[in-house]
């Protein structure tokens, strides 16, 4: 277009006093074509209005989040291992010799303004998003949001939640302090436990024997962009997916399953969820600048001669970690072959625990012989069997994740350690089935009241 | 696709909702945005502490926050619409199904028979064989999960190099130790204990490797391998920080407690003439957690 006829357009837009949302909404009308017809049907999108909805926006927004400070964080890390002596500002390290890694993360804590508030935020946002999208998980299993037709997204969920806990892992590894050293330690043996291919996978895994010196450098590209890269992806399908077949909505007037009741995107929802992501940084930034999180220059630089006690993971590996502590020493040998205890509490318990919850949902359906399309959601009354399970199930990683801090229950009540554990591994076994049976009960109750009174 | 009908179930869902409800929560919320990103300002142009810098940061996000999820609460209570779901295809009369769809696209390529099933081997062969790239991201474990550092005759050393003798540690102590030349071996660190007093409970086959009192385990737990950096020395064990298996010093470091199940590898030693504590040879069982060739 030609200056002058710029000019021009733009004298008659002013001359007619249009607003400007209206010009700007009349210039997308005329370069999309169709395309624009399309996107004024879809801001008037329906978001049925619940609390329930907002915990997976949580998710959406931590992982955002976990992007804009990862970014910041990138400009200030070294991924090499390659041996300094530390001279920056925190004395206590002064004259300490560590991997570059490690002390570019000092630096990053201590010298780069708003550095270690941005390193807080991101380790608070990927606690959170973990947390996030475990109770979005459980809100879409307790109220059979699972059904068909979103099979297909919970599988996608299910899948998130697994590259999220373990980008999260690859994150807790990278400052290369203590704690993280220890961890990759313990990764590294858990992929030496399988058979036959387990000591060569470990050292494809981390390009030689541990602790292979280019670890961090090999982790750090999977961390900022393999993963992230499938998470967004995964993000998107889901998003997508949800956009295409709407949200489910909670029983009430006017419902069913072909009508959805909501807010329309715009403006109220579009602004509530704006609002929302605020909220949610905003919280992830008072944590990030309130309460001290990984502080690793209080752990020391990684060398495979120190170790500290009470070392905890972050609270999403928490289960894993139990199970790896109170799954006894059943070594087995054969012939000449040696299968290590660990490979069943570290490599067969997680196939354990998410193959059925990622089969879940044909399980249900073929438990209840109803394969039909659901759009309303069903209350964890309405189904006692299912809610039962799902108690159980938590009740069962809740007692895992207890585990996994046992050393440091232990010393902090004052308990005998063994005995501690020996209760545990009971209650590994006893109190799952006992709260499901419990909440049957109850739940049980309860419909059967609703039935009879309606309330 | 007609997404709107109207918005017809407003009141319903709402209940009492009359008149516009007060700006004032909003307006304190975008006040308290403004203070706090000029108080960011402050903080960051001052070098103030992490508290500061994040404490004036998250208030402006949570006023933006408060403020604009306030105002949608309000504007999602004027405005309550309902639309149909989209329809499954066998819910509608004369819609194709997406496998009716795709079978037929399918169908010109399948009936080249052999060609279409030459494509999907052919394609299958040339994925396998890009797995050999695999293979180029670390070495083959070989021999190397089987032996450490240590060599007959190997001198015991510090971390700072210095060579182990048999007065340099006292009874009842413990020592970190290396073999000479490969302090930064993490496969072959020792702990190096003294006893004098006929505590230790000589192992079968083991009588000639703790001369005068002197044994020494690998400090690799068994378990998942972590560094076994706790010495009990009351009641004379190894502890691993991790998952809190525990060792027997005197009885061959033997697992106690916790989920380890095979004792410490002990390093056989010798004491030279010149009173070097040196290594009788390698351990003779790989060190570190169990894996398949280790039985």
């Amino acid at each position: 277009m030609s200056d002058r006829r710029l000019m021009r357009s733009l004298r008659t837009a002013f001359g007619v006093r249009r607003s400007p949302l209206r010009r700007a909404a009349g210039w997308l009308d005329e370069n999309l074509g169709g395309g624009s017809r399309l996107l004024r049907e879809e801001l008037r999108h329906v978001f049925p209005d619940s609390w329930a909805f907002f915990l997976g926006e949580i998710a959406l927004y931590c992982f955002i989040l976990l992007v804009v400070t990862g970014i910041f964080l990138g400009l200030f890390f070294h991924a090499s291992q390659a041996p300094v002596v530390y001279h920056g500002s925190y004395q206590p390290l002064v004259g300490v010799p560590m991997s570059d890694a490690y002390s570019s993360v000092l630096d990053l804590s201590f010298n780069v303004r708003a550095g270690l508030l941005v390193r807080q935020v991101h380790h608070w946002a990927a606690l959170v998003f973990v947390a996030a999208l475990m109770i979005h998980l459980l809100r879409m299993f307790f109220t059979g949001a699972y059904r068909r037709p979103r099979r297909i997204n919970w599988v996608i969920g299910l899948s998130l939640l697994m590259l999220v806990g373990f980008n999260g892992l690859l994150g807790y590894s990278l400052p290369d302090d203590l704690l993280s050293g220890a961890g990759l330690r313990i990764a590294y043996s858990i992929t030496e436990s399988i058979p036959f291919l387990g000591p060569t996978l470990a050292s494809l895994m981390f390009g030689g024997q541990f602790p292979a010196s280019g670890i961090i450098a090999r982790i750090y590209p999977v961390h900022i962009f393999l993963l992230p890269a499938g998470i967004a992806g995964l993000l998107g399908l889901h998003m997508g997916m949800l956009w295409l077949q709407r949200h489910t909505e909670f029983p009430g007037p006017g419902r069913d399953d072909r009508t959805i009741v909501g807010t329309p995107m715009v403006p109220a929802y579009a602004l509530r969820t704006s609002g929302y992501l605020m909220l949610v940084a905003g919280v992830l930034t008072a944590f990030g600048g309130l309460l001290q999180i990984n502080p690793v220059w209080l752990y020391g630089p990684y060398t495979p001669w120190d170790a500290t006690t009470s070392a905890q993971p972050d609270w999403y590996m928490g289960w894993l970690e139990g199970a790896v502590r109170m799954f006894p020493g059943w070594d087995i040998q054969i012939g000449g072959f040696l299968l290590p205890a660990v490979f069943w509490p570290a490599v067969i318990l997680p196939g354990l625990i998410f193959t059925p919850l990622f089969l879940w949902p044909w399980l249900d359906g073929m438990a209840l012989r109803d394969g039909g399309f659901h759009n309303v959601l069903t209350l964890p009354s309405e189904r006692p069997g299912r809610t039962a399970i799902g108690a159980g199930f938590v009740t069962f990683l809740t007692v895992l994740l207890v585990a996994g801090g046992d050393d440091v229950l232990a010393s902090a009540f004052g308990l005998s350690l063994p005995v501690l554990l020996r209760t545990l591994q009971v209650l590994f076994f006893v109190a799952p089935p006992i709260v499901a049976l419990l909440t049957y009960v109850v739940f049980r109750r309860r419909a059967q009241r609703w039935l009879a009174t309606g309330r | 696709m007609e997404v709107e009908d109207g918005g017809a179930v407003s009141d319903r869902e709402t209940g009492t909702h009359g008149g516009s409800p007060p700006g004032w929560p909003a307006a304190i919320g975008l006040l308290v945005t403004v203070v706090g990103a000029v108080g960011f300002v402050v903080a960051f142009v001052t070098n103030a502490s992490t508290a500061w810098l994040g404490g004036s940061l998250a208030a402006a996000l949570l006023g933006l926050g408060v403020a604009l999820a306030y105002w949608g609460r309000d504007l999602a209570g004027d405005e309550v619409i309902s639309g149909p779901y989209p329809a499954p295809h066998d819910d509608v009369p004369g819609a194709a199904a997406l496998g009716g769809d795709l079978e037929q696209s399918a169908h010109v390529i399948t009936r080249r028979r052999f060609l279409s099933r030459f494509l999907i081997a052919g394609v299958g062969v040339f994925a396998v064989s890009q797995a050999v790239i695999l293979g180029a991201l670390g070495p083959r474990p070989g021999r190397s999960l089987f032996v450490t550092a240590w060599r007959p005759g190997s001198r015991l050393v510090t971390f700072d190099g210095e060579p182990v003798t048999r007065d340099v540690l006292a009874a009842g102590g413990i020592l970190v130790a290396f073999p000479e030349g490969h302090t930064d071996a993490a496969d072959s660190q020792i702990a190096l204990f003294h006893f004098i007093g006929g505590e230790l409970k000589p192992q079968p086959g083991r009588e000639t490797w703790s001369p005068e009192g002197f044994v020494a385990y690998s400090r690799i737990c068994t378990h998942v391998g972590c560094t076994v950096a706790q010495y009990m020395d009351e009641v004379q064990m190894l502890a691993c920080p991790c998952h809190q298996s525990t060792f027997d010093i005197l009885d061959g470091a033997r697992p106690l407690a916790g989920p380890a199940r095979r004792p410490l590898p002990q390093l056989p030693l010798a004491i030279d003439p010149q009173g070097y504590l040196v290594a009788q040879s390698d351990f003779t069982e790989p060190v570190g957690p169990g894996f398949w060739d280790a039985g």
